[in-house]
């Protein structure tokens, strides 16, 4: 069986108006625009199999929304090809648009002012669902994700997590074979993060889809998916399973601390200190996942501490340190 | 089929939008028929001056009126809440999921957005047509009316294709918010026929700007002044101005690249 999807060569390059700060210079760029090429996807190829679950990965930047765009059909590339399910994406051909979704964490598909329930029927009328078929989809979302109590209120009401239940029904009321889901779980809690997750990988294994998604959380792709497709500044990095690039590149844990009395101590001793704009209380320190255990035991007997926590190291910095070690 | 199924979904889901503001829809009403009341003195009190304007007698400008508040009445229920919510997409990304629907984008939006409240001003517009031209001592004979009706839609499609081609504009330019200022400020001289204006400014509003085709053409209609020949013409004129703004807007999509890359 031919992939569900196939990338060759597939590039897009973005003409960015640039100019230098100031007025003179603004009022200059006014007349006389200068452009900036800026190489967002460069001849990157893959192809995913049906059914796969794939995480794209890569730092702010790197390309993965405008790969999923293209992918989506939303935008055209400047060279290469792509195809998925059989159509070539950007013809936006009415029978590949009813066959795959694109989720956007941070974007609103519906209305604010109206019940989901509302948004949902025009959606069923937009993509001619047959009564049966929608009853029975909606029936099969509402029990895994527990819709019902959401259906009524308007939307903007919902908390962030509710809405993005409800954004992500909304994109698969249509029973998609492919889903482009980009950053799904953005904003949300830690419980949040889990419910959606479990969701994907249910609906994954229900229906056969195919599904590429990105995600900032580590948690996100290691619970789903197997393989991942890791881009950093346009270009295809990495291409393979999952286990062998957290053993290659994230062998790692943060340890962050808050101290009742903040100076006066030295962390490296510990481990590596690193930055976290996050979380400016606390100090960060980059340990072994190996010696975690040891270091932390270490640390609260030497430290008059407060607050301690052990996470995973953000993937963007995962990926980042990776590329440029 | 298809799209009246889509439409009255859409229509359905505005309505429950609209309802759940009750005060809006009184002064909506209100406002209407206020203004239509200030309109009705302002023409009076120019006939208390005179017998006739440009030609046109009290009676027929009470009709032109009419036909002036049906372009008006598509400009409240459509063109306005639907520029600001394309707009608003634009800025905010969600024209990414319009694209992506299994449906003519321009289709979406020109219907997602209907300010239901104002669809009645179309009753108060047939009841000012049927006065008027009832005054101005008119025979409206079934000819007469299905050519008015012919040249009201023409008019209609022509000024919906320069609203699509303006805001398709956005596409090529992204920040472009005052896309229709220029539609609104002239849509106002529908109200008074044609040959009152200057010469230069008839042209504009009937060739660059057509608002005379949508408002004093119909009524010429009405008053059995034009021949089927005429009316067919601006019918065409209609279908290619419809044809050339669907294309513009398929050019301005393959334009578009999304809020953020």
């Amino acid at each position: 069986m031919s992939p569900t999807i196939i990338v060759e060569q597939l590039s897009k390059t973005y003409k960015v108006p640039e100019r230098e700060g100031g007025f003179g210079a603004a009022v200059r760029s006014f007349f006389k625009r200068r452009y900036k090429d800026v190489k967002a996807v460069q001849e990157v190829s893959f192809s995913i199999a049906q059914g796969e679950v794939v995480g794209f990965l890569g730092p702010n930047g790197a390309g993965k929304t405008t790969t999923l765009k293209m992918l989506s059909g939303l935008l055209h590339p400047t060279g290469g090809k792509a195809n998925v399910l059989g159509f070539t994406p950007w013809e936006l051909k009415t029978d590949y648009l009813r066959s795959m979704t694109l989720v956007m964490g941070q974007r609103n598909r519906l209305s604010w002012d109206i019940p989901a329930a509302d948004s949902f029927l025009l959606a069923q009328a937009i993509y001619r669902i047959p009564d049966d078929e929608y009853r029975k989809t909606y029936k099969e979302l509402d029990e895994l994700l527990e819709l019902a109590p959401l259906m009524k209120k308007p939307v903007r009401n919902l908390s962030l997590g509710e809405r993005m239940k409800c954004e992500i029904a909304a994109g698969l009321l249509h029973r998609p074979k492919v889903l482009f889901l980009d950053e799904p779980t953005i904003g949300l809690d830690i419980s949040g993060q889990a419910r959606i997750r479990e969701f994907l990988r249910e609906y994954n294994r229900r229906t056969g889809a195919t599904i590429l998604l990105t995600s900032h959380y580590m948690a996100d792709v290691t619970a789903l998916c197997e393989r991942i497709i890791i881009i950093h500044q346009g270009q295809l990095k990495y291409d393979g399973g999952i286990g062998n690039l957290s053993r290659r590149i994230a062998p790692f844990k943060l340890i962050g601390v808050m101290l009742a009395k903040s100076n006066g101590f030295d962390l490296s001793r510990y481990g590596e200190p690193v930055q976290n704009e996050e979380d400016a209380e606390k100090h960060y320190i980059r340990v072994k996942a190996g010696d975690v255990t040891k270091v932390t035991s270490r640390m609260l007997s030497d430290l008059p501490i407060h607050d301690i926590t052990i996470t995973d190291p953000p993937i963007e910095d995962v990926i980042e340190r990776a590329f440029n070690e | 089929m298809y799209f009246f199924k889509l439409i009255s979904t859409l229509f359905k889901v505005n309505v429950q939008m609209a309802v759940a503001y009750r005060a809006d829809a009184l002064v909506n009403i209100l406002l209407n028929i206020m203004w239509l009341g200030w309109e009705l003195l302002g023409l009076s009190i120019i006939f208390s001056n005179t017998d006739t304007l440009g030609g046109w007698g009290f009676g027929e400008l009470i009709a032109l009126l009419g036909v002036f508040r049906i372009v008006h009445t598509m400009m409240m229920t459509l063109v306005w809440p639907n520029t600001e919510k394309f707009n608003q997409s634009i800025r905010d990304g969600s024209m990414d999921y319009t694209i992506l629907q299994p449906v003519s984008s321009m289709f979406l939006v020109t219907f997602s957005r209907i300010n239901i409240w104002r669809t009645w001003d179309l009753v108060l517009s047939i009841v000012l047509i049927v006065i008027g031209v009832n005054l101005a001592g008119e025979v409206a004979t079934p000819l007469s009316i299905l050519n008015f009706i012919l040249l009201t839609l023409s008019g209609a499609v022509v000024i919906y294709s320069l609203w699509i081609v303006m805001i398709a504009f956005t596409f090529y330019f992204t920040k472009f918010d005052n896309n229709v200022t220029i539609l609104q400020a002239l849509l106002d001289s529908g109200r008074y026929p044609v040959s009152v204006y200057p010469p230069w400014l008839q042209v504009i509003v009937t060739f660059i700007i057509p608002i005379a085709v949508a408002t004093t053409i119909p009524v010429q209609g009405l008053r059995q002044e034009l021949g089927t020949p005429q009316v067919l013409m601006f019918a065409v004129i209609a279908a290619v101005s419809f044809l050339v703004a669907s294309l513009f807007w398929k050019a301005g999509l393959k334009r578009y690249s999304g809020a953020s890359s």
